[in-house]
């Protein structure tokens, strides 16, 4: 797959079919990938694919100028196509090259079962439905679903829905068997009273410290200019105060409600490790729940919020 | 508010230009009785209201929200009230979700004919306030009452 991705996306250059490349390299750390975004043919020797590639790509969409290749999984590549509902990146600038993904590892999972640092683990490696963890030459085999992020033990698509170059053959998803799992946290919420809940979510927001991060990395939040930096009027202060942070993250959510695919990326680079997810998550069943709507999955599909049925749900109006 | 006077819910309402508020403005010509809880913002259309305007009257002390517009189908701009819709049902859900009390987020349609049902959506909106207590969402603890205000 990997050999592929660098053929493809070396020939697409040479040709001029694009003007850059964007995938993923490996990390200046150990099990980690970092994104790369290249015009240079021989650059792209360092493309990798692995089970660590987790960026969501399609977020450097909407600044890269040009005609751009672009690595995408299946949630990615729906983040993708909500773009293009969005009219903010045309299907003809883009050539997809695509992985049929078979989920990515939570690197703090696998730290946690192997009570080790990243830098005392020597290996990681995927095989089959398991994972096997090479510590000081002892090899430890784990199942696949121990390790994997909570999205993708959820994840209903993970071969891209739109595509130009497939890299693999399609996978499957997990199943209905990890459902449950991958909405854990979700479900201890929701069986608490609403005044814990919102507790819970005040004591969680107290930590926020306003870095945008979550914001930065998501691609559907791709306002020019994002509502927490207005002043005219402005609707809060940039303050970290749990209350102004709670409700900017109430705020974004709404924003990306109908956009968000659950790539599980706000969660991920949240440096004080709020369980983001499980807001975005819980969008992405509301807007299931009520509308049937999955986002992402049709490229001429109006934008959820910029649309209606006549027969929407309305049993909470008076 | 004196400390002797019963707590009073204070309800923010916007009402969409057309239907609601005209129906506001008729309870009142045809003197219907209702609480004086209510504090109006007119505005456009139901469409109008973004859910920023809903979390941040929560975030300044305001016990409850009520969103009006016209019946369906009735909208002056053909499909304001549609739009407006879709997006309270997300917020409402979701503010439900992270533990808001449901009634705190309220939504009705009421035409320019229905004074009457103006006056009802008001008493029985105050009267869910009631029973639920004042919004102390946003208060730290240390703050007694639920009336702080964004600095």
């Amino acid at each position: 797959m990997e050999q592929k991705l660098r053929r493809e996306a070396k020939a697409l250059l040479k040709q001029g079919k694009v003007d850059c490349i964007i995938g993923f390299e490996a990390g200046s750390l150990k099990f980690t990938t970092t994104p790369l975004i290249t015009g240079a043919q021989e650059a792209t020797s360092r493309l990798v694919i692995n089970p660590f590639s987790a960026n969501n790509l399609s977020v450097f969409l909407t600044e890269v100028k040009g005609r751009v290749g672009v690595v995408v999984k299946g949630c990615d590549s729906r983040s993708l196509v909500s773009l293009m509902q969005d009219k903010k990146v045309a299907r003809d600038d883009v050539v997809i090259l695509g992985i049929p993904c078979s989920g990515i590892i939570d690197l703090s999972k696998v730290e946690e079962l192997v009570g080790k640092d990243r830098d005392e683990i020597d290996d990681i490696a995927r095989d089959g439905d398991r994972v096997v963890v090479t510590v000081n030459g002892n090899d430890r085999k784990f199942p696949i679903h121990e390790v994997l992020y909570d999205h993708c033990l959820g994840c209903e698509f993970p071969t891209p829905q739109e595509y130009d170059i497939l890299l693999g053959e399609p996978t499957l998803p997990p199943g209905d068997k990890y459902q449950s799992a991958s909405l854990a946290k979700i479900k201890q919420l929701k069986d608490m009273p609403a005044q814990r809940r919102w507790e819970f979510w005040r004591n969680e927001f107290e930590r926020c410290l306003r870095c945008y991060a979550c914001r930065n990395i998501c691609p559907a939040c791709f306002c020019e200019r994002c509502f927490v930096e207005e002043s005219e009027p402005q609707w809060l202060l940039p303050v970290p105060r749990w209350q102004e942070n709670l409700m900017f993250q109430v705020i974004r959510n709404i924003h990306v409600a109908g956009r968000c695919t659950d790539c599980g990326e706000c969660e991920r680079a949240c440096p004080v490790n709020i369980p983001l997810r499980s807001l975005t998550r819980e969008m992405y069943g509301i807007v299931a729940e009520l509308f049937h709507y999955k986002p992402g999955m049709d490229k001429d599909a109006p934008p959820l919020l910029a649309a209606y049925e006549a027969t929407d749900t309305e049993d909470f109006v008076r | 508010m004196t400390q002797e006077s019963p707590w009073e819910p204070e309800l923010l309402g916007f009402l969409c230009r057309w239907c609601s508020y005209a129906g506001a403005d008729l309870a009142g010509t045809s003197r219907r009785k209702y609480p004086a809880n209510v504090r109006v913002i007119r505005v456009p259309c139901s469409g109008r209201v973004d859910p920023l305007f809903i979390l941040k009257a929560l975030r300044l002390g305001f016990d409850g929200v009520l969103v009006s517009g016209c019946h369906p189908g009735d909208c002056h701009y053909q499909t304001g009230n549609y739009y407006a819709r879709r997006r309270l049902a997300i917020t409402k859900k979701f503010l439900e979700y992270m533990g808001v009390e449901s009634q705190r987020v309220q939504a009705g349609w009421v035409s320019a004919s229905e004074g009457q049902k103006f006056a009802e959506v008001v008493t029985e909106v105050t009267k869910e306030l009631k029973e639920i207590g004042p919004n102390r969402l946003f208060t730290d603890e240390s703050q007694a009452n639920g009336t702080e205000t964004a600095p």
